[in-house]
């Protein structure tokens, strides 16, 4: 029902910028990215405030596993929140001057309508192998990130099979691509996917630690949303080991901050997540997206940083100062 | 293989040493000592001590989901397995509530399949409301007529029909033996769906059920399919039998009747040192 009315909400906002173009057409817009396995276009959405300033760019992509449902439902949702806010939300509008977000809603197409469609519990894409006897390909082992070294199998009828070699799969590449065109920009890697309640840093393949702090701080504003607990760490040692991750690739070639999020929850009811635990979860990852992308703003403009947090020091002193008088 | 003589050099050496375990592929922690809260190692096993846990009490109002590792650590006993001692925190599995801590020791064994739990919980969940709400469950299944049955539970948008709530609950229930059973050291489960439920009407006291249920497993991903027969009478252990078929067609069966080893009175025979 939720997950419907975010649907809805998205339609009507893509629709209101054709209808009405002067809204948020400004700021928003739509790409192509590439063509799915089933020949579905896969399309990204921009969102740039227009200006003469060459902007950093965060990535963020939903929907790579099939039956994590509550994960494009979260894209959905993030840019409903930005559109909403953008005009009124001073940290909204301080690192759209500096940073364009890319969002992919849905990048297995093909699989998320078939577990619409067909099979609930689908998580890879629907290319055919073996003559169409065998299908799919575990989009997040498929990267060029140590590739089929480990955390996966050669078997196309396993749920992790890597592929018939890395960016096998037309999805990866169209990806893959982009990122790479771009990745001098690109500061902010996210991926987003269910379940487990993880924040998680690279790598997957080897135990190697490529940790900054920020990934803490994420899950602090998260929990402060709805209690949330999210545990965070390096993949290869709170979760399991696996290679070819988009994750482990984009810290690889150079983006400095690379995250997978597994939303809610922790097992209880898993991939199947109930209808009013939807808007609750997104509005704390959301939380914690926000910090990221404020503290890669801070970072990388000090700057524009300034008068928010002048303004702050200011305040801070005069009740201070006032405080020390009564 | 070098870390086999590093062990005898005392505790602090092996914890240094821990990080270069946890590089050598999948494989388990050669390395006796302290485990970081968030190892996955430490999670999964505190997992298996619920899963025993869920099965034992029986109760579908009282099933615990795990809610933060505490403390963790590994012993290698040689010949034997490696053996986790562990306190965690628990909430209720529906509604994610804190409802206790655990302590809990997990051997998983190098010949025998299951692992041996032992585990001693509080509890702060109104057990007078559970055994009610079990009870009120077991009075309406007795008093059908027309066995009930289910599909998809939750259906695909995450809906559970309240009248087929505590029958999911009961699945969760005897999924726990199940899982209990299956699970070793890295390879963990989760119950994922009801695919069918029907109910037995039986003559007896206890109530009936055949189910269909989907587990997910970890780290492979795979969901295995299997069939659960569940037979149920509150304040009694549960029976189970059940029958897995996995993707490679591998087939796994196997029964319980509550009266399998691994007490939760064996928890204070352990020296308080090994928590």
């Amino acid at each position: 029902m939720h997950l419907a009315i975010v649907l809805l909400w998205t339609l009507f906002i893509l629709v209101e910028h054709d209808l009405f173009p002067h809204s948020n057409s400004e700021l928003v817009t739509q790409h192509y990215l590439g063509m799915t396995y089933e020949n579905r276009p896969m399309y990204y959405l921009k969102i740039s405030q227009p200006s003469n300033k060459a902007k950093k760019i965060i990535w963020m992509d939903c929907g790579i596993h099939a039956r994590e449902w509550i994960s494009p439902a979260f894209c959905q949702w993030f840019v409903k929140e930005i559109l909403q806010n953008y005009k009124t939300d001073p940290k909204i509008k301080s690192f759209l001057q500096n940073l364009d977000i890319y969002i992919l809603p849905v990048l297995n197409i093909d699989g998320y309508i078939y577990s619409w469609t067909t099979e609930r519990l689908w998580r890879k894409s629907r290319s055919a192998h073996i003559n169409g006897t065998c299908f799919g390909t575990d989009l997040n082992r498929n990267f060029n990130g140590s590739w089929g070294s480990i955390g996966v199998s050669h078997n196309c009828s396993s749920l992790i099979f890597c592929g018939t070699g890395p960016e096998s799969e037309p999805e990866t590449k169209a990806v893959a691509r982009f990122i790479e065109k771009r990745k001098s920009d690109v500061l902010c890697f996210l991926t987003i996917h269910s379940y487990g309640q993880y924040i998680l840093t690279p790598y997957g393949y080897k135990t190697d630690l490529a940790s900054n702090h920020q990934d803490l701080k994420a899950a602090v504003a998260l929990k402060e949303k709805h209690g949330t607990n999210f545990t965070v760490g390096p993949t290869s040692l709170i979760l399991y080991k696996n290679s070819g991750s988009s994750r482990d690739w984009a810290h690889m070639i150079g983006i400095p901050f690379s995250y997978t999020f597994e939303l809610r929850d922790k097992g209880a009811y898993g991939f199947i997540l109930p209808p009013d635990q939807i808007q609750p979860t997104c509005e704390e990852t959301t939380a914690a997206v926000m910090t990221i992308i404020e503290y890669v703003n801070q970072k990388h403009f000090p700057n524009s940083a300034v008068a928010v947090t002048s303004g702050s020091l200011w305040l801070g002193l005069s009740v201070l100062f006032t405080w020390t008088l009564s | 293989m070098q870390r086999r003589s590093a062990a005898r050099l005392g505790p602090l050496l092996l914890l240094l040493l821990l990080p270069l375990a946890w590089g050598e592929g999948p494989s388990p922690p050669r390395a006796d000592g302290e485990l970081q809260v968030s190892n996955r190692l430490a999670g999964q096993a505190a997992r298996v001590a619920l899963h025993y846990l869920n099965y034992r009490t029986g109760s579908p109002s009282a099933l615990r989901a795990l809610g933060q590792v505490r403390k963790a650590t590994v012993k290698t006993i040689p010949g034997i397995g490696h053996k986790y001692y562990l306190q965690f925190t628990t909430e209720d599995y529906k509604s994610s509530q804190n409802v206790g801590t655990c302590l809990a020791t997990v051997l998983y064994l190098k010949r025998k399949p299951r692992p041996a739990v032992n585990i001693n919980c509080t509890y702060t969940k109104d057990q007078k409301q559970t055994r009610e709400d079990d009870y009120s469950f077991y009075k309406k299944m007795r008093q059908q007529t027309k066995p009930i049955t289910g599909n998809d539970i939750p259906d695909s948008y995450g809906n559970i029909e309240p009248a087929l709530e505590p029958a999911w609950a009961l699945a969760v229930a005897g999924s726990s033996y199940l899982m209990w059973e299956k699970s070793t050291e890295n390879l963990g489960y989760f119950m994922a769906q009801v695919k069918n439920v029907k109910q037995w009407i039986t003559k007896d006291d206890s109530i009936d059920f055949d189910y269909s249920v989907v587990l997910h497993e970890i780290p492979t991903q795979e969901m295995i399919s299997c069939h659960l027969r569940v037979i149920w009478t509150p304040g009694h252990p549960l029976k189970v039998k059940y029958f897995c078929l996995s993707e490679n067609q591998r087939s796994e069966s196997g029964e319980g009747s509550g009266t399998e080893s691994g007490s939760t009175n064996g928890i204070f025979n352990e020296e308080e040192a090994n928590f």
